[in-house]
């Protein structure tokens, strides 16, 4: 006989399912990095629109935590940022 | 022999007459020294996010162009002198994209 492990996979998907508002939820999300894949935008200093996305209020650099960029196009990033706030553009 | 970008910028109370003997300057100096101009793009007057030496505004000009190190020298050597410029900056490339203009719209409004 099988077992029926349907009763281990249920997970609260409501949020206010929660017993406290601590209590971590046991979903995961995953983003997927928005620079890398098919088609996507090329970074480079003259494509201003594109690096004003990454860049707080201040004009610092957004940490990738929160973007969801890949290590690799974060290190691309940084260097072309620095290179439009050397023209002005940022 | 590599493929490079260059770009200055001007001070904003220039005229035209100056602002394309600036152009013209530049150009000979790749061409004098076995360089090759591929396209040269003029983005117009730019306001900066911020003050450059108090100004607010400049004169884009951007060059992109195959040359060798020597060169990039004799451009150095030249716009660290020339009064009239703000800043510069070149970037090494592997391929060049001739096609996009990220700063064709800026220049019909004005």
């Amino acid at each position: 006989m099988k077992r029926k492990n349907n009763k281990f996979n249920k997970r609260p998907q409501n949020p206010l399912n929660k017993l406290s508002l601590f209590q971590k939820s046991d979903s995961r999300f995953s983003k997927k990095c928005p620079l890398s894949g098919k088609d996507a935008p090329v970074i480079d200093y003259k494509n201003v629109k594109l690096l004003k996305r990454y860049i707080s209020d201040t004009d610092k650099i957004m940490p990738s935590r929160i973007t969801s960029v890949s290590q690799n196009k974060q290190r691309k990033l940084t260097s072309e940022i620095k290179k439009a706030k050397i023209l002005g553009f940022i | 022999m590599n493929f490079y970008e260059h770009t200055l910028i001007t001070k904003q109370d220039l005229s035209t007459p100056e602002l394309s003997n600036i152009e013209k300057k530049y150009k000979d100096i790749i061409t004098k020294t076995d360089g090759k101009v591929i396209k040269v793009e003029k983005w117009g007057l730019l306001s900066f996010a911020k003050k450059i030496k108090a100004y607010n505004k400049g004169f884009y000009i951007h060059y992109k162009f195959e040359a060798e190190n020597k060169t990039l020298d004799e451009i150095k050597k030249n716009s660290i002198i020339d009064n009239s410029l703000l800043r510069h900056l070149t970037v090494k490339y592997k391929k060049l994209d001739t096609e996009t203009e990220y700063f064709k719209e800026n220049e019909k409004k004005k």
